[in-house]
């Protein structure tokens, strides 16, 4: 169970850890209740400022990923479907898909790419 | 024989055959890896005909710098005849060999940077950070454990019973200051053993499975090491009280059976340790090393040992002339708390002297 960070990547590293520790739970590897690394063991461990970690966890928090309790940490929330709008959750797909169809992947291959990444994501969903 | 004739036979025998194993190993390790390296510098193909040979060889005398203070030291003891101190002069200096080792390792391989292949100081572009959660009691031998614990409580209740029995007789230093000492010792290694399994850092996401392995067997022999400190500790413990009620007709002899003992074992987890580290060599070689990013970047601020940095929370950080201590970590918090109750301890133990 990895968090991964690359320097590449034109995502601040705050995104990145939020986006890492989302698809975590996604997956499943991050059960509900998992207690999530403090704050500052985090940082400390990753070599980052104090602050790029508290504001990943807040944005986890605000998403209801994670439940934040004083003096006990984190802990992964029970999931609840949340009501968002179709079109916000279409952006990132689009925009990926766009991307492959401009990289001159076939189309089969481009839906054998994605149904690869959704049953590897939706394995958490189970 | 004479307690002081085996503290000499232990000092000159297995501290001797320690400090020769030890400076050998520190001769070879620049060139583990291979002509291509520099301890963890991928460097040039001329490094060791050029420029290379002057820090290699500033490397090796560096090497000799503990025998320039345990030498004359060892001189003194020897000339006084108080022999004892030289379990102190054996702790000392061990401290003393591992602090500086790694400070000279650093020195070398920051001069030798300067001449690394340029696309190996390039720093990978993807890090990964294991979330897998370690407990201490994963690394702990439960029998070990009850062990170590059962030998404390039938020492420390042996020597209450002991000092209860005639208090008139006997003085609580004498009866007690050691094995407290002891036993503090123990405690901060079962506190280094919490913090080398708690330890995180990241890894490179290309040769992950091998920087994890490396690490882990690492992981495990320096707990092994805290184990085996841990071992001969409570061994001293339970032996205090032994010592301290055997007739004085036999208490020579008595002194000698567990100095030799202690000997023998020292020599056998020795001889353990050697062949662990060859093992973990064998292991961290496969790992090839990496430079990581710097995430944080180099603070202009930091220019002594010490600092006090709370917004960034890592035990140590890096500042323009190097390394600092950051006394805003927990860890190093305890550390600190646990050196000065140790000073608070030996203060104590003197009291009434």
């Amino acid at each position: 169970m990895f968090l991964t960070i690359n320097i590449d990547d034109a995502r601040p590293i705050y995104q990145q850890v939020a986006d890492g520790i989302k698809e975590l739970i996604a997956r499943g590897k991050l059960a509900e209740g998992t207690p999530l690394p403090p704050v500052r063991q985090l940082a400390a461990d990753l070599g980052v400022n104090l602050n790029t970690i508290a504001t990943a966890y807040r944005e986890l928090q605000k998403e209801g990923l994670i439940a934040v309790k004083h003096g006990s940490g984190s802990v992964v929330a029970s999931r609840t479907t949340t009501e968002r709008d179709q079109d916000e959750l279409l952006r990132p797909l689009r925009t990926a898909l766009t991307q492959m169809v401009l990289a001159g992947l076939p189309e089969n291959k481009i839906l054998k790419l994605v149904m690869s990444e959704l049953n590897a994501v939706g394995k958490g969903n189970k | 024989m004479q307690p002081n004739w085996l503290l000499i036979v232990y000092y000159l025998l297995l501290w001797g055959s320690a400090r020769v194993r030890g400076t050998y190993r520190r001769w070879r390790q620049p060139l583990l890896r291979g002509p291509e390296w520099f301890f963890n510098v991928h460097v040039q193909p001329d490094f060791y005909t050029g420029p290379g040979r002057k820090i290699l060889n500033r490397y090796w005398i560096r090497i000799f710098v503990s025998y320039l203070i345990e030498v004359p030291l060892t001189i003194a003891i020897f000339v006084s005849g108080h022999f004892m101190y030289l379990i102190w002069l054996i702790l000392g200096i061990a401290a003393f060999i591992h602090a500086f080792h790694v400070f000279s390792v650093d020195m070398a391989e920051r001069q030798a940077r300067q001449f690394a292949v340029s696309e190996a100081e390039q720093p990978v572009a993807a890090i990964a950070l294991s979330l897998t959660s370690r407990r201490l009691r994963d690394y702990s031998n439960f029998r070990l454990e009850t062990a170590i614990a059962l030998s404390l409580v039938i020492s420390f209740s042996w020597l209450a019973y002991y000092y209860f029995s005639t208090p008139e007789h006997h003085h609580f230093r004498e009866v007690f200051a050691a094995p407290l000492f002891w036993l503090y010792v123990q405690m901060g290694f079962l506190l280094a053993k919490l913090v080398i399994v708690a330890w995180r850092a990241p890894i490179p996401q290309t040769q992950a499975e091998e920087h994890l392995a490396a690490r882990e067997e690492t992981r495990k022999l320096y707990i092994k090491a805290c184990d085996r400190a841990r071992v001969l500790l409570s061994i001293g413990i339970l032996s205090w009280p032994i010592l301290l009620s055997v007739p004085p007709a036999i208490m020579g002899r008595v002194n000698t059976i567990q100095l030799t003992a202690v000997l023998l074992l020292g020599m056998v987890l020795g001889i353990w340790q050697e062949i662990r580290r060859k093992r973990l060599l064998d292991v961290t070689l496969r790992a090839r090393p990496v430079k990581f990013p710097e995430l944080l970047g180099q603070s202009q601020a930091l220019k002594w040992p010490l600092c006090y940095q709370p917004s960034v929370p890592m035990i140590v950080l890096k500042g323009v002339r190097g390394y600092s201590l950051n006394l805003a970590n927990q860890l190093t918090q305890l550390g600190a708390a646990y050196l000065a109750g140790l000073f608070v301890l030996l203060a104590l133990l003197r009291i009434g002297h």
